[in-house]
């Protein structure tokens, strides 16, 4: 027997179940949240400036982004038995999340400055929802490059 | 002004040998006496993850050997006796 030898029935044997976790976190982002950006790109490019027209949008990608997520654990979950989270997935989402929360800083931040300038609330929640898009993108990807370069 | 420059530490282990010795122990056999996952396993051996010290000793223990048999350091180029 191999010493490398894996959980027997684990067909994804190279990542852990938290590794998976934030592969699935990813494709929910860059499906569900990318869309709507697209889709609400082409709305505030077709000159819409009230935000109601938005909440369908938004809430359909709230949506996706949870079926997505619930989908892929499961998906997860049955090709391999999770692992409970150990003290290296703690460390890495930690520095994942201390070296990615300075762009929802700067967010906050335009988002503070629009509406001191007066700029419609659609531009204001737009730019809060691009900036925690781009935090959470980066995020994942620290993850997983931690996971894969190590910590 | 910046203070004396900190020694360099590098971090090697024994534990590939010590699971062979170990009636050829998997990753996955050891992760689950550690309370880790198999990949941090196969992270700390490769030297892609340094674990905490109850981890590292929660290893000695499944080996039943001393730390300074699992994990060994240089510190600045000069080995360093645990």
């Amino acid at each position: 027997m191999s010493t490398f030898d894996v959980e027997p029935g684990n067909r994804w044997p190279g990542a852990s179940f938290e590794e998976k976790s934030v592969w699935i976190q990813l494709a929910s982002l860059v499906l569900a949240l990318g869309g709507y950006f697209y889709v609400a790109g082409s709305m505030l490019g077709a000159g819409e400036r009230a935000l109601s027209p938005f909440a369908p949008l938004f809430v359909t990608a709230v949506v996706l982004m949870v079926v997505i997520n619930i989908v892929g654990h499961v998906a997860s979950a049955i090709a391999s038995r999770p692992e409970l989270r150990d003290e290296r997935d703690r460390l890495i989402g930690w520095r994942a999340e201390s070296a990615s929360s300075w762009l929802l800083a700067i967010g906050i931040f335009a988002a503070i400055s629009a509406m001191l300038c007066d700029f419609d609330n659609v531009w204001t929640a737009h730019v809060l929802l691009l900036a925690l898009f781009f935090a959470e993108l980066l995020r994942c990807v620290l993850q997983l490059l931690f996971y894969r370069r190590g910590v | 002004m910046a203070g004396p420059r900190p020694p360099k530490v590098v971090v090697h282990n024994r534990i590939r040998a010590l699971r062979f010795a170990a009636d050829e122990m998997t990753q996955a056999e050891l992760a689950r006496e550690v309370g880790v996952s198999r990949q941090t396993i196969n992270a700390i051996e490769g030297g892609k993850y340094a674990p905490s010290l109850e981890v590292a000793f929660r290893m000695a223990r499944v080996f039943d050997v001393p730390l300074g048999h699992v994990f060994q350091c240089e510190i600045d180029g000069e080995p360093h006796r645990l």
